[in-house]
This record gives C-alpha cells, sequence and structure tokens, in this order.
C-alpha cells in the first residue's frame, strides 16, 4: 500500500513497528487482526514526533550539526567556492603587489582582529595588542588619533554609587555629560541614564513616571530619581549571556565585550532595571564629538548589533576619576567611590544615611543605593 | 574501627563543605562583602594629578580630616578694607560709583538675617559668628553650620556637596559657596538640558520597549 502512494507522509515508526512485531500483517502480537489498531501512548507519540522532525541532529554537538551535514555536490560546491573566495579575498588584499601598504596593513589588522578571543581571557600583553591594533585600524580608517587604555581593576578596589532623591532636581546635565562621555549614538539618541519624573505622595510607579519631559524643572508637586545600570554584585544579565560576552570584573564594573558579543539581548531581556541599550543600527558620532580618552571596556566607538551600558565610566574610574554624570551633577546628588576604603564618602552615606536599592528582593545585590536628606 | 571511620569521613565532609562554600558567592550579600574586604585604601590612584591646579587647604571637623578649595585667592575683590576704609555708613551716604550693586538678598527673610548677621562692618575683612566672632573667609562652612547643622553633618560625612575631582583619595570637597551663592543659596527652576526627540517619537507610535 505504501509503495503506490502520491503522497508524502511522516515516517512516525509506525512502520517499523509493524515489522518487528508478531508475524501477523496488522503488526499485532495479541488479540485479532480485526481488532481496533492500537493507538501510540503520548509518550510514544512524543519520541516518534521528535525522531521525524529533528532525527540524529539530536545525538550530534554543535561542531557535528554544523560540518557532518548531508548535502547535495551542488549546494557543497556553493559553499565551498564563497567560503574560497572570502578567504582569497583577505589573502589577496595581504600579500597583494599592487595594494598599497596601508590597505595591506588595514587587511592584516581586520584579520587578526577577526579572530581574537575573549578579552576577557587575555592577558596583558593581548590586551595591549589588540588595543593597539584598534588605535591604528582607527588612525587608517580617519587619520585621526585616539588613546585608548585597557587598565585593569585596581586591587582593594569596589565601586559603589549613591544617589540622593531629595537633591536631584531634573536638570539632566547628567544625561547630556554621558553622551558625550561615552560617544553614544546619535541617530536613535541612545542615553544610559533616565531620570524619573514621578508624582509626590504615589511612590515609585515607573510605569507612570515620565522620563523624557521637557519642562521647567523641579516641576511642582514632583521629585527626580535616576537609573542607569548599577553593577550588580549578582548580576542576572551576565547569568544569562550564551557566549560569557559580559562579565562582573574584580573591582565590581560589569562589563561588555563588544567584539565577542553577538547581540541576541538577552542581557537586556534579564535585566530588571532596564540598564542595557541595543545598537540597531551603526552608532554615528560626529568627528569633532568624539571622545577619544577611551577604553576597551568603555567608551570605545561600537558597532552595529552589539549591547551596551553604564561602565561607571571604566576610562576614567580605573584612572581614579569620578564618572561623568558625577562631575556634571550640578545639585550634588550623585556620590561615587571605593566601597572598600572605610574613609571614602560612598561608605559614609551607606553607613549613615537611610540607604535602599530598587528590587532589593530580586538578590541581583546592585552596588546602587538611593537615599535622602 | 567503626568509629575511627566514621570521624574520618566527618573530617572529610567538613573540609569539603568548607573548601566548596568559599569558592562560588563567597558572601551572603554585598554587604558581607564590603565588611570583610574592607580595608583603608591606599593603592596606586590618586587623585593628586587632578587636584594639582587648585589651591587647597585641609581642615578638619569632627572625626573628618579632608582639604577643601581655599575662598579668598577666589573673591575678586579681597581684600575688602582695600575699599571699606571707612564704616559701611559713611560710605553709604557717598556719591559715585556702588559697589555690590547686583547682590540680591535672598536668604531667608529680614526678620532672621541681614548683612549684619555675617558681616562684621567693623572688621570687613573677616566673617562674624553669631555671637559676634571672627570666622576667616576660607573657613566660610562655620558660618552656614550655625543654622544648616544637619546639612554640616552631611557635608563633613560627604553626602551633601561634591567633590573637587575623583574619587580616590585624598579627598578635596567643595564647600557651601562653591555650590551657593551665600546671598541667594537656593537654586532656580530652569530647563531640562535636552530632550530626546528619538524616545518621543517612538513613544508617539508605541514603538517603546
Amino acid at each position: 500500500m505504501s509503495e503506490n502512494k502520491k503522497w508524502h507522509s511522516l515516517d512516525l515508526g509506525l512502520n517499523k513497528k509493524k515489522e518487528a512485531s508478531g508475524a501477523c500483517g496488522c503488526g499485532k502480537s495479541q488479540g485479532s487482526c480485526n481488532s481496533q489498531e492500537e493507538e501510540l501512548s503520548a509518550d510514544e507519540f512524543y519520541e516518534a514526533a521528535i525522531n521525524a522532525s529533528i532525527g540524529d541532529e539530536r545525538q550530534r554537538d554543535g561542531f557535528e550539526q554544523v560540518f557532518d551535514v548531508k548535502m547535495d555536490r551542488r549546494t557543497a560546491f556553493k559553499k565551498l567556492t564563497a567560503s574560497l573566495l572570502i578567504g582569497a579575498g583577505a589573502v589577496s588584499t595581504s600579500c597583494s603587489v599592487v595594494a598599497g601598504d596601508d590597505t595591506k596593513e588595514k587587511a592584516q589588522i581586520d584579520w587578526e582582529e577577526q579572530f581574537k578571543g575573549n578579552y576577557k581571557l587575555m592577558n596583558d600583553e593581548e590586551k595591549q595588542g589588540t588595543i593597539n591594533r584598534l588605535m591604528r585600524s582607527y588612525e587608517l580608517r580617519t587619520g585621526k588619533n585616539i588613546s585608548m587604555t585597557a587598565e585593569n581593576a585596581e586591587e582593594d578596589v569596589l565601586f559603589g554609587y549613591a544617589f540622593n532623591i531629595s537633591k536631584c532636581q531634573g536638570y539632566m546635565d547628567c544625561v547630556s555629560a554621558c553622551v558625550e562621555e561615552n560617544n553614544q549614538d546619535r541617530n536613535s539618541q541612545m542615553q544610559y541614564i533616565r531620570i524619573h519624573e514621578m508624582k509626590d505622595g504615589e511612590g515609585f510607579k515607573f510605569d507612570k513616571a515620565d522620563d523624557n519631559y521637557y519642562h521647567e524643572v523641579p516641576a511642582e508637586g514632583h521629585f527626580y530619581l535616576g537609573t542607569q545600570c548599577f553593577h550588580c554584585d549578582n548580576p542576572p544579565c551576565v547569568e544569562v549571556c550564551p557566549v560569557q560576552a559580559t562579565w562582573k570584573e574584580e573591582d565590581g564594573l560589569v562589563v561588555i565585550d563588544y567584539d565577542w558579543c553577538i547581540g541576541c539581548r538577552y542581557c537586556m531581556a534579564a535585566c530588571p532595571y532596564d540598564g542595557r541599550r541595543f545598537n540597531w543600527s551603526k552608532p554615528e558620532v560626529p568627528a569633532n564629538e568624539i571622545n577619544k580618552n577611551q577604553h576597551y571596556l568603555g567608551n570605545r566607538m561600537r558597532k552595529k548589533g552589539v549591547m551596551e551600558k553604564c561602565t561607571f565610566c571604566v576610562q576614567r574610574s580605573r584612572k581614579g576619576k569620578n564618572p561623568a554624570c558625577v562631575d556634571a551633577c550640578p545639585t550634588g546628588a550623585r556620590i561615587f567611590g571605593n566601597l572598600l576604603d572605610p574613609n571614602s564618602t560612598i561608605r559614609w552615606v551607606l553607613e549613615n544615611k537611610k540607604v535602599f536599592r530598587l528590587k532589593e528582593d530580586l538578590g541581583t545585590e546592585p552596588k546602587f543605593w538611593y537615599f535622602m536628606d | 574501627m567503626k568509629n575511627k571511620n566514621l570521624t574520618y569521613y566527618f573530617l572529610i565532609l567538613l573540609a569539603v563543605s568548607f573548601f566548596s562554600c568559599k569558592k562560588e558567592g563567597e558572601y551572603h550579600s554585598i554587604t558581607d562583602k564590603i565588611e570583610a574586604e574592607s580595608k583603608p585604601y591606599h593603592g596606586k590612584l590618586t587623585s593628586d594629578e587632578l587636584l594639582a591646579g587648585s589651591e587647597l587647604m585641609e581642615i578638619t571637623e569632627g572625626k573628618h580630616t579632608f582639604l577643601i578649595l581655599e575662598r579668598k585667592g577666589q573673591i575678586k575683590s579681597f581684600a575688602c578694607i582695600e575699599c571699606h576704609s571707612k564704616p559701611v555708613t559713611q560710605m553709604k551716604s557717598l556719591d559715585g560709583q556702588k559697589a555690590h550693586w547686583d547682590i540680591k538678598m535672598n536668604h531667608a527673610n529680614s526678620e532672621i538675617i541681614n548683612c549684619a548677621t555675617c558681616h562684621n562692618g567693623k572688621d570687613m575683612n573677616n566673617l562674624n559668628s553669631l555671637t559676634g566672632k571672627n570666622i576667616d573667609f576660607n573657613l566660610s562652612y562655620k558660618l552656614c553650620a550655625q543654622c544648616h547643622s544637619s546639612q554640616f553633618e552631611d557635608w563633613k560625612g560627604g553626602a551633601h556637596g561634591k567633590k573637587v575631582a575623583g574619587w580616590a583619595p585624598p579627598r578635596a570637597s567643595m564647600t557651601c559657596v562653591n555650590c551657593h551663592n551665600p546671598h541667594s543659596p537656593g537654586y532656580e527652576t530652569r530647563w531640562p538640558v535636552q530632550f530626546n526627540t528619538q524616545k518621543g517619537i517612538e513613544r508617539k507610535e508605541g514603538l517603546d520597549h
């Protein structure tokens, strides 16, 4: 019967069963052949459906799934040619006699950058290597110099932040200082910091708060509260990253390797504070507005399709400076410092003011406290 | 024999649990971590370089010792007695140039405060405490602290006010008058420095995420 079929039907393992069991044609070992056909149990059906849909991919790991696939000759040739072309292109540019030295160097840099490892696993020499390449590449592309560093976390330093709700007046000087400092995309007007304008007497209602107001501030009957990345000590965003492109450094900063990020946005979904931003398009900053003091993990130029967020201005804080938002705040609502130093002002705030954090019950342990006068 | 074995097992269990607890999630909370690893910072990062351009002076208030910005050098018309050579009442009647014409008092009300609350007409080069003692212009925060005692407490600890530069030691704080105009100390209302038009559009179109 199945030989003459003119349609294709899924092989749910029914045929096999028939052959294997019993001598009788209907596949039953018990009862009469005329009795009703036995139905598959739920478990068996599930098993069979999976087998039919993904088959042996279930047993193969990532490598085999990519390389050990059945394909016809035509597809195989197509794929081979494409990869050969890419390889040949790279090789010919770097070895070509015609291409200029600059083009060759650029190709060489691009090649090495393409195949570099995760920043998290690099030793100091490799870190220096990649920032040198990035600086040279920027010079070759634009003819201008930038200074990029790769300072590691200092010993005995754990960065923390405190925000005085009674002092914030909603001027948003912090927001614009942050954008300028961190080379954020001007087209999409990306901002790490959000200042929420909330009604007095209603408590924290983030869904009702306005974080994009434009009127004279402070508005009567309102108070202001800023949020940004809280650099959690137990960061859920790090937990969910499938490629470990984001991690917590020794000094408590949660950072991203923009070159390792695959742009899946899991971290964005995992963050309970809306601290992360995604580059939907290629970030663009006018040449004269680019901040040229950069850090690999901080404000260096990003590309399309990667995550970014506040780094407590790693390019500044690891040099002993305050983040740009702290320096820009005209009211002194923002306090930054070393949580491990008992003489630091941030420690005085934590020990002497009534501090709290947002969504403390989640156990994310943000290093960003709020307090009031 | 059995007892001995049991003791060994127990010891191994203890050792294993000890090591495994220390590995991941060493501390129960960030406050535990801060408490346990707390240690005065004497690392290589300092604010010295950032503070190099500022005139600073060290003060000690209660338990706190830190730097503040020197003030006298910043006041354009200091020393005051260069002009104030005779009592103010006599100078007022003079015709001609009027100094300090732009000063408008907007600080509490005239029942509580007037010029003489802080300035000493007989010694213009110094400020004047409520009990009539001299206060140096460089230490003007002492004058403010007479009324604003809670702000003073917060300022000493570092919860009120700003640092001159950098988080790393040494601590250099701005004083009251670096942010507040003593004659009109309140902050004015003003417009935010920017508006995010993109966010505005996205909200209107319901594209906000």
